[in-house]
Parts: structure tokens; C-alpha cells; sequence
């Protein structure tokens, strides 16, 4: 109950927001086009968060996509791996980094062909930033 | 016109002798002070170490084996196609690498050897398509997974599929970057983060080391 109560909080504060500025806002997007033979590609960007309150980021779509999941890579004693990201937060007045290397979006089974990829980023049940970006060679 | 004064012939023979004794120390203490150029980050090994024989097959179905291997400096990288951060830019690194090495021609440029620790999914097909985008000359390899790691367990390299969800998976591998010698013989290693002029400054001094 608890839990509800502070997920309509939050939904009821973004929406809120976002009648006077964006409460989360996205930039140095970077989609990269799917490598020939690849089913998955990675997605870069910069999340600010221009709120008071954390936002917690917990599912990413796009309608060009089957899927986006949220992931980082690490080399780790010489060893390449990949964990899955259940949830990114982006504290109020600060900004997460998707980079090369680190935290990325993960897109995969693209569903048809395309020039531009748009990105939605979900906070629990709310729709908090949309992203439209061009893709990259 | 000119009062020349004729040298004395002995005189002469000392003064030329002692300039070729200078000259020639100079050139002696060259080659022994200064030394050769070093790798910055190859790690090369005391001696080259024989590869296990293995039997996988390249991006065109064919059987690849280690004698194949044989007859280039090679380049060689273990990912999978689906990996979507390091494995694309190691390879883009590589590629670079090799292109700026031609062009400084420094040739022989080694082939890059891309062999796919994900069998399940990165079929001949898929990895022709993939390698296509970055070297057209680059070699895929792969094969089951047993034949895998008898080629994995004789270099070190280290493979483990790790779930992502219920449907995907990942393949955590080593991130390394081994050069083969052209009678297929482990001779050194990159280790990660890999970076261009790493490769453009380290392949030409490794490959001619005595």
C-alpha cells in the first residue's frame, strides 16, 4: 500500500513537473545502427534529473524494437561481462551516464528498417521522458 | 692564386684515421646505449607457446583448423555477435589499426581472427554479415563448444554463457587480445582496455623482434 501510495506520489509530482520543465532530460544520445548480422545494438545518453526527488527508471521501450533492457559492461580481471540493470536512479539535480564501456541500453530485434529510434523511458507506471534520436554508422 | 701548403701525408693519414676511430665509436656506443624500442602494453612471451589442435569452421562453413592459423601474423579476438558494447569496438579498434599500419606501410598488417564463443546463436551466416562491416579480410571462426575450449584452454581464455532475463543471455569472455605467429604459435597478448595507436605502435616492434 505503501509502495502504491509512493509510486501515485511520484506520477502525480512528474506530471507536475513536466506542466513547467521536463523532469528528466536526455542528451548526448547516441543510437548506433544495428551491425548486418547483429539482432542487437547499444544505446547511449546522458539522463538528468531536474526534479527534487529521485526518478527511478524501471522499463524502456521503443517502437522500433522488441526490446531495450538497461545493461553494463565491465571488464573485470580481464574478463568481459554483461548485468542486466533492473532499475537506474537518477538523483535529483544529478545525471547518469549511458557510455561506452559502462551503462548501456541494450535494443534489441529491430522490427523494421529505420532512421530514427525513439526511446521511452518509464518510471513504474508513468511515461517520464520520450527520446527521438537519429541513428548512427 | 691560392699559396696552398701541402699537408704531409702522415699527417693526413692520422687526422682521416682518428675521424673514422670517432665516427665509429659514436656508432658503437649507439648501438649499445640506446635501446631497442619496446611494446607499450604487448606483453610478449619468453618463448612462443604451440597452439592445441582444433577443429572449427570459418564464416564460409569451411573447416578452420590451426594450420590454418599458419602463414600470417594473426589478430585474434573471442565474442559474440550479440555483444553490443566491447566486442564491436574492440573490432572497430582492430580494424582501424590494421588500415593505419597498410597505410603507413608497414605491412605485413596481421589478419584479424574473430572467433565467436556463442555457437547457439552466431551461425557462419550471421558472423560473414558481421565481420563484413569492419574488415572485409577478417576471419570468423567457430565451432561447438567442446572444440571451443580445447582452443580457449590451450590460450587462457576464459567463456561462460550468463543469463540476462529468461529469454536472453549473455556470453562473459576474456577480453584480450592475442597475436598468433605465422607458424601459429601464441606469441603475445593485448590486454583490454585495447586502443588503436596501442596496436599501430606495439604490432611493428613485436612482429620483427629477434
Amino acid at each position: 500500500m505503501k509502495r502504491t501510495i509512493t509510486a501515485l506520489t511520484l506520477v502525480i509530482s512528474l506530471a507536475a513537473c513536466s506542466i513547467e520543465s521536463a523532469p528528466l532530460v536526455a542528451s548526448d544520445v547516441h543510437i548506433m545502427r544495428p551491425i548486418p548480422g547483429a539482432s542487437a545494438t547499444a544505446g547511449y545518453l546522458s539522463l538528468t534529473n531536474t526534479t527534487g526527488q529521485p526518478i527511478t527508471i524501471t522499463r524502456v521501450a521503443s517502437p522500433q524494437f522488441a526490446s531495450v533492457e538497461m545493461h553494463e559492461s565491465a571488464i573485470e580481471d580481464g574478463i568481459s561481462r554483461m548485468y542486466p540493470l533492473p532499475q537506474v536512479t537518477v538523483l535529483p539535480g544529478q545525471s547518469v551516464d549511458f557510455r561506452r564501456g559502462g551503462k548501456h541500453l541494450m535494443l534489441r530485434n529491430p522490427v523494421n528498417e529505420f532512421e530514427s529510434v525513439q526511446l521511452q523511458f518509464h518510471a513504474g507506471v508513468a511515461l517520464v521522458l520520450t527520446v527521438d534520436a537519429a541513428v548512427e554508422d | 692564386m691560392f699559396n696552398r701548403e701541402k699537408m704531409d701525408p702522415r699527417k693526413l693519414f692520422i687526422a682521416v684515421s682518428a675521424l673514422i676511430a670517432i665516427l665509429t665509436g659514436a656508432w658503437l656506443s649507439f648501438q649499445i646505449f640506446v635501446p631497442p624500442p619496446v611494446p607499450k602494453t604487448a606483453t610478449v612471451l619468453p618463448s612462443p607457446a604451440e597452439l592445441p589442435e582444433f577443429m572449427l569452421f570459418d564464416q564460409a562453413g569451411r573447416p578452420f583448423q590451426r594450420d590454418d592459423l599458419a602463414g600470417d601474423w594473426n589478430l585474434v579476438f573471442f565474442g559474440f555477435t550479440q555483444c553490443p558494447d566491447i566486442c564491436p569496438l574492440t573490432l572497430q579498434v582492430l580494424s582501424s589499426a590494421r588500415q593505419q599500419l597498410i597505410a603507413a606501410g608497414r605491412a605485413p598488417a596481421p589478419r584479424i581472427v574473430f572467433v565467436s564463443v556463442d555457437p547457439e546463436r552466431d551461425t557462419p551466416e550471421i558472423i560473414d554479415q558481421y565481420l563484413g562491416h569492419f574488415d572485409p579480410d577478417a576471419v570468423g571462426i567457430t565451432g561447438n563448444v567442446d572444440e571451443l575450449r580445447i582452443l580457449t584452454g590451450g590460450l587462457g581464455i576464459f567463456f561462460q554463457k550468463s543469463a540476462l532475463s529468461d529469454e536472453n543471455y549473455s556470453v562473459d569472455h576474456s577480453a584480450v587480445v592475442l597475436l598468433i605467429d605465422p607458424q601459429a604459435r601464441f606469441h603475445a597478448v593485448f590486454s583490454a582496455p585495447h586502443a588503436v595507436e596501442n596496436f599501430v605502435h606495439d604490432l611493428p616492434i613485436v612482429m620483427t623482434m629477434p
